[in-house]
């Protein structure tokens, strides 16, 4: 079934002589447990698509569907549709730079956006266990971020990212601040999490050697998404 | 989560010393809520501890506190024969500075009708009140004096025959109550050298500039040397069922004199002496409130600007607004109460140091915390404004 699907989509920034094309006419399917790379250059638009994919920046134009669902058409956003509770709800991120919350825990981390969806008390205990032993992280729950490594919060930030089962995960080059062993060790979760959980998976990194065994590699370049490798 | 309690331990350290900061400007608020109440009651202490019904002045004074007035003494007669009083009684009232047992003291005389008249010593706490026509006092205990003390005051030497607890000069100094002849001697006598220069001044104007001969001038000699019968009230009890508004429009209409009554002395007090004081502290208590809010709301800020970023990225996994919005302002509430609780202990516990009375009224202590409250949630807006603007694209590093 597909989670996201792209039509079309353009993202044009400024006007006249400072007009910038950063995405032109991208379109894109992503479906449950797939695990799909996005790799480009610098300036190449990589991070746009994702802020457009992730429902964080208005597209100039196109189709977005999330869940079989219009959620985007033309230049406006659909009536009625909640963009925050949605990417609370159904989408998980992960960040470059982990992007924990400082004066929380590690376990604090991953309760928080559990508190956001209502999930309280032994249920989100329940939950936070079971994802910071899948993480293999939870002998450091009671950690502020600053007290653990690179790794470590790595770790921390993809399952605050599990914590609402979402539907559709958004990685921004999530082994860019880790080394190579470390970086694949988190590239394998991300397969494992893609196939075990059944969410779609869109990991945006410039490291070619980090998409093996990927389910689709897209190239972007110049705003455009040139090249697909099934 | 409460999300902001977590930022506070994380940040323990500001925040304490912030919140003694403030709290210190807090404690400086509430005290001077208790000096302007100290204000009004020491300035109405004498006029509260003599309350009669009616007080009868200098025409077109104010007097006898909220500004000077003079009467003949005799004046309480004329006033007493006014239909509707049950007794009028002269009094004295004169603030001075002499030396009391070796130290310069600032107190206020009072002088009355020892034997029965109105205006005397309230809440005896030592000895017994003034019981004979002259050299007796009673002083209020805060002048350091004890039963039995001599206390030597113009020509004469006077005893210290009891201490009262209750009544202060506007300036919140102690009273002495002495016999209404003894009060005039006191306070209008002069010394003996001054009189004999001013009898041989007059003696000499008279039989020189106006050509009296030496016994006529002798004659008139004594209606022209100052009088020490004078006085600076008359107090009034009415008689019952006497109405208060009609007998003072008797005595104003044929005795030619001001009367107050005791409401009315209150609110001259209130619109004379007591209204920059009043002025001066609301002033003081409105900056010192404005300085507690800008530091809270410039340590609101800078605490939110510091986590910008974790802002972003509450917002980028799709914190709603007011998950936000309550952070920054718990963390200001949090600030604010802390601050006002600290004032109030650090208040509370040294109001007594204070030269001046200082009174701390709860009623005071609540609205001061509730303006404190409103002052937070605006103080906060700044802190909320900005992470409201906050787009979660920073959470990525770009946009």
């Amino acid at each position: 079934m597909e989670v996201l699907k792209i039509e079309g989509l353009s993202k044009i920034f400024g006007t006249g002589r400072l007009e910038v094309r950063a995405l032109e006419d991208i379109n894109l399917a992503v479906s449950a447990g797939d695990l799909v790379a996005l790799l480009g250059p610098s300036g190449s638009g990589k991070t746009t698509m994702l802020l457009c994919t992730g429902l964080i920046l208005d597209p100039t134009t196109g189709k977005i569907i999330f869940d079989g669902k219009t959620i985007f058409q033309k230049n406006g956003w659909s009536g009625g549709v909640d963009i925050r509770r949605l990417r609370r709800e159904k989408m998980g991120f992960i960040f470059q730079s982990h992007n924990l919350i400082p004066f929380l825990t590690a376990r604090q981390n991953v309760l928080f956006p559990l508190s956001l969806v209502g999930v309280k008390g032994e249920a989100a205990d329940h939950r936070l266990m079971e994802l910071l032993e899948y993480m293999e992280i939870a002998e450091r729950a009671d950690y502020l971020p600053a007290l653990l490594s690179g790794g470590e919060q790595q770790r921390v930030a993809i399952a605050r990212a599990l914590a609402n089962n979402p539907r559709l995960i958004l990685a921004d080059e999530p082994t860019a601040s880790l080394d190579t062993i470390r970086g694949k060790k988190v590239m394998e979760l991300l397969k494992k999490i893609a196939k075990e959980n059944q969410s779609a998976v869109i990991v945006v990194t410039h490291d070619v050697r980090m998409i093996e065994g990927f389910d689709y590699v897209y190239h972007l370049k110049d705003g455009h998404l040139h090249h697909q490798v099934g | 989560m409460d999300l902001a309690f977590h930022d506070i331990r994380q940040h323990l350290g500001r925040f304490l010393a912030t919140l003694i900061g403030v709290g210190l400007l807090f404690a400086l608020v509430l005290a001077f809520n208790g000096i302007y109440r100290g204000f009004l009651l020491e300035g109405l202490s004498f006029i509260k501890t003599t309350n009669p019904d009616l007080w009868v002045v200098e025409r077109n004074r104010g007097g006898p506190i909220n500004e000077q007035s003079i009467l003949p003494e005799f004046y309480h007669y004329s006033v007493a024969a006014i239909a509707g009083v049950a007794q009028a009684s002269p009094l004295i009232f004169f603030p001075v500075e002499r030396k009391i047992l070796g130290k310069n003291r600032r107190f206020a005389i009072v002088g009355y009708d020892v034997f029965g008249g109105l205006g005397g010593p309230q809440n005896i706490v030592a000895g017994h009140g003034i019981d004979r026509a002259h050299y007796e006092m009673v002083a209020h205990k805060k002048l350091g004096v004890k039963v039995g003390d001599m206390i030597h005051l113009g020509l004469h030497t006077y005893r210290v025959v009891g201490l009262t607890s209750q009544g202060s000069d506007v300036d919140g100094e102690p009273l002495v109550y002495l016999s209404l002849p003894d009060a005039q001697e006191v306070l209008f006598q002069r010394d003996n050298e001054e009189i004999r220069n001013q009898r041989a001044r007059l003696l000499q104007t008279l039989t020189r500039s106006v050509g009296f001969s030496g016994p006529q001038a002798e004659k008139y000699l004594p209606r022209l040397l100052p009088d020490t019968h004078i006085i600076n009230a008359v107090v009034v009890k009415l008689a019952p069922g006497a109405d208060a508004g009609a007998v003072s429009r008797q005595i104003q209409k044929w005795l030619y004199l001001s009367v107050y009554t005791t409401g009315q002395q209150v609110n001259l007090m209130l619109r004379g002496k007591l209204a920059k004081a009043k002025a001066q502290t609301t002033l003081f208590r409105i900056i010192l409130f404005i300085v507690s809010m800008v530091i809270i709301s410039l340590v609101i800020y800078t605490l939110t600007m510091e986590k910008i970023r974790s802002i972003a990225v509450m917002k980028l996994i799709g914190a709603p607004n007011w998950v936000i919005i309550r952070m920054v302002l718990e963390e200001s509430l949090l600030l604010t109460c802390g601050s006002f609780l600290f004032g109030l202990i650090l208040i509370s516990n040294t109001y007594q140091l204070f030269p001046r009375r200082v009174v701390l009224l709860p009623g005071d202590h609540l609205i001061t915390f509730l303006i404190a409250l409103l002052g937070a949630i605006l103080a906060s807006g700044l802190g909320v404004r900005q992470a409201l603007k906050t787009e979660p694209a920073l959470a990525l590093g770009g946009q």
